[in-house]
């Protein structure tokens, strides 16, 4: 080429190209312009001064198109045959856009172009996340969201690992705290709305903001939940062999259970409470029965793990007594409480629970005769030896509305695992030490009972009883913060702490860390008259 | 320049998918900060035009089931007649821009609008919309939901899908 010129008029200086001086091509720079249409693109070489037109006829050759089908754009203008493409400052490198007319095309495209022409109107789901949809733009539109709905709940139920991962994100926690939002997605499902018109009672349990959130807190941590549905069902199983039990625990599971669990499952997909609740849905009978076996004892010491100490004879008497607390399901169960006060409160006021303490108390003979059934004593009459001798005092113990509050108030269980551990951490730290009063209750931590010089009552039988009753009379003490100088001691670095940031009401002080077991910040928002839930 | 072709004005719709949450929450979730989980739509014509699961739709400007558009950004004049354009759009709506070609990450609405944009105007919507996906993908919440979230269409019910092979 030569350089740049106004054309083919003027002879280049020392050229002989004068053959191919044509207007339009071989002067000018030689651009390359990038032309593009909805469903092609072509790179396009073409004179930099070339005119529109002489452009559109390297375009109508190359993409097989009249001229005059060709309507090229470029930066919002449309390109007329008598402009130039310098003109529209198109440069090498750029792009233009082509759309290329066709007949047909002209007289559809003007009644496309009414949206009034109602082409495919969407339809509008009524998608069971409901408000899940703001949060991700999900749910608003197709068809295509239901199915997708329902493969990503399968993809998640499947992969326990991508759903816990799911779960801990605090988004999705954050989302499932929402009582009102799980509440509508649940009232949301059609089949739920049957179930609650049947059964008003599950109207009033959504209703309740409060077993909402909690039923929240538990769906979200899979392990919790799964330790909360096996200790539901080792509720149920003893409930189970009192006469009646059985009848209302039937009612109450045919009614209101089943359904609810399977209309739950249909949302999920797959209800991942099913599967961690053992299959319940099979049937009353046959499923308390399998899942009696693996679960844990918690008012004893679990036979699986521990038989040196239990076939340890005398010793293995107190030290099962000892053990009461200390088993993985009571610690487990402890935990739960401390985490979920509601789901104490709730089993100790459910009026059969009532009336099986009051019965059970007023007729040890009967209580013992409900533990020995239940098949989890059944292989172990150790066990059964224990917890018979135990169970008055249990029982009382649970009549005592003193225990029951303690119970109830998560910062008091939470503490009583505190001192627990701190008892067990004592033991394995220095065995030579007995602490009068609190041994009974210590946790061996499942190390020999030989080992375990803490276990003062050495020979089976009343001492234990005693001992238990001990533990928790002192325990009691402890949380009603007089008695031992155990709580001020302990928290003497805190009370400081809390002295000079300014909460000079020492009492109250002591009080607040009492019930929150030492936490200082826990203490505060106490102090501060934020009520623990 | 001529006075005499028509000139309209285009405008970029701007919706945030989230609705406020993406603000507040994107920290915890995504550890950064996006303001928006931007859905955006070419407003020109008295139409509104956007690409979703079903393929390129249009409705009435704010006539989707988002309301109205939290931002709108002048994008300036067209040449471009709305018979052009539409047979434009059928073209996309048939090739590039069908609606199983839609991909939440790299083929959504925003890379709709971008195109539509710079054919209308030269001029490309903000980068911030577009930079979304890879922003979002840059994230460890963004690469575990990928997989998820690859398969979500977004299509916002109220418009009608412009089919540009049928002959109505």
């Amino acid at each position: 080429g030569g350089e740049g010129g106004a054309g083919g008029v003027q002879p280049p200086p020392s050229r002989d190209f004068q053959l191919s001086l044509e207007i339009d091509a071989g002067e000018g720079t030689i651009i390359k312009v990038t032309v593009k249409t909805p469903k092609d693109k072509e790179e396009i070489a073409i004179a930099e001064d070339s005119s529109v037109t002489q452009f559109k006829e390297e375009i109508s050759r190359r993409f097989k198109a009249k001229q005059d089908q060709l309507v090229l754009i470029f930066a919002g203008k449309i390109l007329k045959d008598g402009d130039s493409l310098s003109q529209h400052g198109i440069k090498d490198g750029l792009t233009v856009h082509l759309v290329i007319k066709t007949a047909q095309n002209t007289s559809t495209s003007s009644s496309t172009s009414t949206p009034a022409g109602s082409l495919h109107p969407l339809p509008f789901p009524a998608g069971g996340f409901g408000d899940l949809s703001t949060l991700a733009g999900l749910g608003m539109g197709s068809a295509n969201f239901m199915e997708l709905q329902q493969q990503m709940q399968r993809q998640l139920m499947s992969n326990p690992e991508m759903l816990s991962q799911l779960m801990e994100n605090p988004l999705v926690q954050n989302m499932m705290s929402n009582p009102d939002l799980m509440r509508q997605m649940m009232v949301s499902n059609p089949q739920m709305q049957q179930l609650m018109e049947r059964n008003p009672e599950i109207s009033h349990m959504l209703n309740n903001p409060e077993l909402m959130r909690q039923t929240m807190e538990l769906a979200r941590n899979p392990a919790m939940m799964q330790e909360m549905m096996r200790n539901q069902d080792r509720a149920l199983s003893n409930l189970e062999s009192i006469p009646g039990g059985y009848n209302a625990l039937r009612r109450m599971y045919t009614d209101i259970q089943e359904p609810m669990f399977s209309a739950a499952r249909e949302q999920f997909g797959n209800n991942p409470f099913s599967a961690l609740g053992g299959g319940s849905e099979s049937g009353v009978q046959p499923s308390r029965t399998e899942n009696r076996e693996p679960l844990p004892n918690p008012w004893g010491p679990p036979n699986a793990s521990n038989p040196p100490e239990s076939a340890g004879g005398g010793g293995g008497g107190p030290a099962g007594g000892t053990r009461m607390f200390n088993s993985p399901g009571m610690q487990s169960l402890l935990q739960q409480i401390s985490e979920n006060p509601q789901l104490m409160q709730n089993m100790l006021s459910a009026p059969y629970m009532r009336s099986m303490m009051q019965s059970l108390s007023q007729n040890p003979e009967l209580a013992s005769q409900v533990m020995m059934n239940n098949p989890l004593f059944a292989g172990n009459p150790q066990l059964q030896e224990q917890f018979r001798s135990q169970l008055p005092v249990f029982l009382q113990q649970m009549q005592n509305p003193e225990a029951l509050s303690v119970m109830t108030n998560p910062r008091a269980m939470q503490a009583l695992m505190q001192i627990q551990q701190g008892l067990q951490t004592l033991q394995t730290e220095a065995p030579g030490l007995i602490i009068p009063g609190s041994i009974p209750g210590i946790p061996s931590g499942g190390s020999a009972p030989t080992e375990n010089p803490a276990s003062s009552p050495s020979s089976a039988g009343t001492p234990p009883n005693v001992a238990q009753q001990q533990l928790m009379q002192q325990m009691l003490q402890m949380f009603a913060g007089g008695g031992n100088q155990t709580p001020e001691v302990r928290f003497q670095s805190q009370l400081d702490q809390l002295n000079a940031m300014g909460f000079i009401n020492r009492e109250a002080n002591l009080q607040a860390l009492i019930a929150t077991g030492g936490d200082i910040n826990a203490a505060i928002e106490r102090l501060l008259g934020s009520q623990p839930s | 320049m001529d006075k005499n072709s028509a000139r309209y004005n285009v405008q970029l719709y701007i919706y945030d998918l989230s609705r406020g949450m993406a603000r507040s929450l994107s920290p915890i979730m995504l550890g950064k900060q996006l303001d928006g989980i931007w859905h955006t739509a070419i407003v020109a014509y008295g139409d509104e035009f956007f690409f979703g699961g079903e393929g390129i739709s249009s409705c009435s400007p704010g006539g989707t089931m988002l309301g109205p558009p939290d931002t709108v950004v002048e994008l300036g004049e067209t040449e471009v007649s709305e018979e052009i354009f539409m047979e434009y759009l059928s073209s996309l709506g048939e090739s590039t821009y069908r609606g199983d070609r839609y991909r939440l990450f790299e083929h959504n609405c925003n890379t709709f609008t971008n195109e539509v944009a710079q054919f209308l105007t030269g001029m490309p919507i903000p980068s911030y919309i577009t930079d979304l996906p890879s922003e979002v993908l840059a994230t460890p919440f963004g690469q575990i939901l990928r997989p998820i979230l690859d398969s979500i269409h977004i299509a916002p019910p109220g418009g009608n899908v412009i089919n540009g092979g049928r002959n109505i």
